[in-house]
């Protein structure tokens, strides 16, 4: 028994340890290795840990990545509205008011308002305050100098006005003082509310996954994204895969290499090009609905006309992509079967069905398992060809959540591309793949399957 | 069950590797089909088993013909070179296979009680749980051996059963394939390149070269009595030494190199001048008889009970002796030892027996 003890145990027991020297890690191997862990580096974990950094923001095209500015939009107005700002508070905020100072007269000059009528208005109203603009037009409209037409009065009038609306800020502290300035009335906690919310710049914040934990679409999303990966997996990658395996298999050598070839093709046509043939084979005067027309059927746009027709055919179009990977993969399992097994079950009496179902697939469990785990990922983060083809549609009826990720952070109709959502929906795929993967190695019993067989002599 | 093919004829992509074999396996017989690798044995077996159709030819069971019949309606069992155990069953599920794809199937409890029954015959009955990868070749090979019996199959085959094991295994699973098929009484086939294996194990044993079989005889008589010289050749260990020479006068046999023995007193009368060869078992030099030979000592093996001399009796012919082990000799003594010229075995210049 001392012999299996654990080695460092038993070690400390000894006079002297022996200790399995190390193999040096040589200079010269790390330096060799510097430019593969360097691309590492770059194209992997950063990207990941980027993700995982932008899921924690509200970065959008609005809020740009650079540093940004505190500014009161009658747009945020009517936001905090909805979240409970009163009507009084959000009337002080949009206040504006008149002062006749030199910077309104250096604005008024700048905008090319007439030398004369500002010199008029300097010697007469300077230092002059109006709470209201409507009182200093009146008394514009008095002036010798002043414009006759209302509307270039009422726009040189205007640069006098000063208002907290649509001003740009640099710090939180120059917005603060400006509105306690104009509106002193506030709270102080609202104010300070009114100017947190008004920062322009990206912010960190969690609300992208209370967001995504709350609303219903994800319930939706989630949903299909099941059924999308599920179907496709047990229907093509691993049922036609395992299918086509075990007919091929029995078939005669140069038919079945011809077939496995033809298989291939969806996997090495370009992604593009096989949407294209796949929108000429489902749309309105394409293949199969001419087809279905001949023969009696409704015949409309498959792809997008119906949500159980969009659905088979987003299904059939990516399984056959994938069912190339899992007939390759249970071919060169069933060729590793050794011939005199199956030999053996058929003197033993097996009859072919027998002798799939007893010797054969009891034997995959491994491939199966692993183009399960394998497909299950690739499903999960794909989405080109959703998106090439019934993208989502009808409606968001096929949508599935790295296609909506996408299109939350990289393509939609809106411009407003919301980055840090769509970060936070990417590393939620991510986090789940990582689940997954821990969970089907436990399942492969990885340690089971590699381990060395217990062959005594 | 007794076993017949009549005219079998195989061919692989249009070539024939055997071309009207006849051969009678008789009821409750074992059989070795022995013969260097590649001769067609394999081929045989895999026919007769169904694997393989017959090109040419019949396979009989107790006199009804199989050729026809695809390998799940032959009632064979095949123990294969490599076992071929379903690495997914354990040793219980293995046996039982042939049982459980039976139409109608049988009750869970007479199956049971079937691979009881086998793997106590077999020995076997304390690895029922384990699965192949657990157990150790003799152990596996038992499996095997269950498995092919648990239906009581009409024919036993056995390909190379004993080539994936080591020596003292080997020995051990000889001596338990004979007992098994002994206590069973059924008609096997026993396929193999190993002499020793084929004339310890079975009650006759048929020699075949490139798809032919040359003879066929109990493992003494061919022995004692081969056929031809490939027969000849390939029985005995260490192999016999032939001579190649011609007739002399006076009843002798000189080589080139300048050896003369007498011919074997029922060839005496041969006309002089005929080219013959004369095979000398290793056991029939330094033990006696009428002829001697004299040389060198070049080489000596010895192999604890016996041991094994070389001896140079001319220019490049070298006589084998097999002896008790004696201490008296070593390399570079003179000796002079008796031929038993009687039980030379002597061939034409065809290869047949004279
Ligand atoms: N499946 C096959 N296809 C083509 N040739 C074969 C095949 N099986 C065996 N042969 C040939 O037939 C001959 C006999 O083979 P085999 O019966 O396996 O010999 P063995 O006596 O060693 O068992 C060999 O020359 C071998 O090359
Ligand atoms: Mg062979």
């Amino acid at each position: 028994m001392s012999s299996f003890a654990d080695p460092i145990v038993d070690g400390a027991r000894r006079a002297r340890p022996v200790r399995p020297r190390r193999a040096p890690v040589s200079r010269l191997g790390l330096i060799l290795m510097a430019p593969a862990l360097l691309l590492l580096t770059l194209f992997f974990f950063l990207p990941v840990a980027l993700t995982g950094v932008f899921a924690f923001t509200d970065l959008s095209t609005s809020t740009g990545i650079g540093r940004g500015d505190y500014v009161v939009t009658p747009t945020l107005l009517r936001q905090l509205g909805d979240k409970g700002l009163s009507d009084t508070d959000a009337e002080a905020v949009a206040r504006s008011s008149v002062t006749v100072d030199a910077a309104g007269l250096a604005r008024a000059r700048a905008a090319g308002v007439d030398d004369r009528f500002l010199d008029e208005i300097e010697r007469r109203f300077m230092g002059r305050d109006y709470e209201a603009p409507a009182g200093f037009v009146r008394d514009l409209r008095g002036l010798r100098t002043a414009p006759r037409r209302p509307r270039d009065l009422k726009s040189a009038a205007a640069l006098f006005e000063t208002s907290v609306l649509n001003q740009r800020f640099a710090t939180s502290q120059a917005l603060a003082a400006q509105l306690e300035a104009m509106a002193p009335e506030i709270a102080p906690a609202v104010r300070a509310r009114i100017v947190e919310a008004s920062f322009t710049g990206a912010r960190f914040t969690t609300e992208n996954f209370r967001t995504l934990a709350t609303q219903k679409e994800t319930a939706r999303l989630v949903g299909n994204t099941f059924l999308y990966v599920g179907a496709t997996l047990s229907l093509f990658n691993v049922g036609l895969g395992l299918f086509l395996a075990v007919v091929l298999f029995y078939m005669p050598k140069g038919a079945s290499s011809l077939f496995s070839t033809l298989w291939l093709l969806p996997r090495i046509t370009p992604v593009v090009l096989y949407a294209v043939m796949w929108k000429w084979f489902t749309w309105e005067g394409g293949f199969l609905p001419i087809l279905a027309d001949q023969v009696g059927l409704p015949s409309f746009n498959y792809m997008k006309g119906s949500v159980v027709t969009a659905w088979a055919t987003m299904i059939t179009l990516n399984g056959f992509i994938g069912a190339s990977f899992g007939l390759i993969l249970f071919s060169g399992a069933l060729r590793a079967i050794p011939l005199q097994q199956l030999w053996a079950s058929e003197v033993d009496g097996a009859s072919r069905w027998q002798q799939v179902r007893r010797i054969i697939l009891p034997q995959m469990r491994w491939p199966i398992l692993f183009v399960t785990a394998y497909q299950t990922l690739s499903l999960l983060s794909s989405y080109e060809q959703i998106w090439l083809t019934t993208n989502g549609g009808p409606g968001r009826t096929t949508s599935v959540w790295a296609l909506e990720a996408f299109k939350t952070a990289l393509s939609n109709y809106t411009g407003n591309l919301e980055y840090g959502m769509g970060a936070a929906m990417a590393l939620v795929l991510v986090v789940v793949g990582l689940a997954l993967s821990l969970i089907y190695l436990r399942l492969f019993k990885f340690s089971e399957l590699v381990g060395r067989p217990k062959i005594e002599i | 069950m007794r076993l017949n093919l009549e005219n079998f004829t195989k061919c692989f992509d249009g070539t024939p590797v055997i071309e009207g074999l006849n051969l009678t396996v008789e009821d409750g017989e074992m059989l070795a089909l022995l013969g260097p690798s590649g001769c067609g044995k394999s081929t045989t077996l895999l026919s007769v088993c169904g694997i393989y159709r017959a090109d040419g030819g019949r396979i009989l069971f107790g006199g009804r013909d199989v050729s026809a019949l695809p390998s799940q309606r032959r009632n064979v069992g095949v123990v294969f070179q490599n076992y071929a155990l379903y690495p997914h069953l354990t040793v219980e599920e293995n046996i039982a296979f042939p049982l459980t794809v039976q139409k109608p199937r049988p009750s869970a409890a007479e199956i049971a009680r079937q691979v009881r029954e086998i793997a106590e015959l077999i020995h076997i009955d304390a690895l029922l749980g384990r699965r192949p990868a657990q157990l150790s070749g003799g152990q596996q090979q038992r499996v095997a051996l269950a498995r092919a019996l648990v239906r009581k199959p009409d024919v036993l085959l056995l390909d190379e059963p004993l080539a994936n094991l080591d020596a003292k295994l080997r020995l051990e699973m000889r001596s338990e394939i004979r007992r098994i098929q002994l206590e069973t009484g059924i008609t096997a086939i026993l396929v193999t390149h190993d002499q020793v294996e084929a004339m310890s194990m079975c009650d006759r044993v048929a020699i075949m070269d490139k798809g032919e079989i040359l003879q066929i005889d109990s493992p003494t008589q061919m022995y004692r009595s081969p056929a031809n010289r490939f027969v000849a050749g390939f029985l005995g260990n260490p192999p016999i030494t032939f001579l190649e020479g011609r007739t002399g006068p006076e009843g002798r046999f000189s080589m080139e190199a300048g050896l003369t023995l007498p011919l074997p007193s029922h060839l005496r009368g041969m006309p002089s001048g005929r080219p013959i060869a004369l095979g000398l078992r290793p056991e029939h030099f330094g033990h006696g008889g009428q002829g001697q030979a004299t040389g060198r000592v070049t080489f000596v093996e010895p192999q604890g009970r016996e041991m094994l001399f070389d001896v140079q009796a001319a220019p490049g012919v070298t006589l084998r002796s097999i002896q008790p082990t004696r201490d008296d000799v070593s390399i570079g003594d003179e000796v002079t030892w008796k031929v038993d010229a009687d039980r030379m075995l002597a061939f034409d210049a065809e290869g047949r027996r004279l």
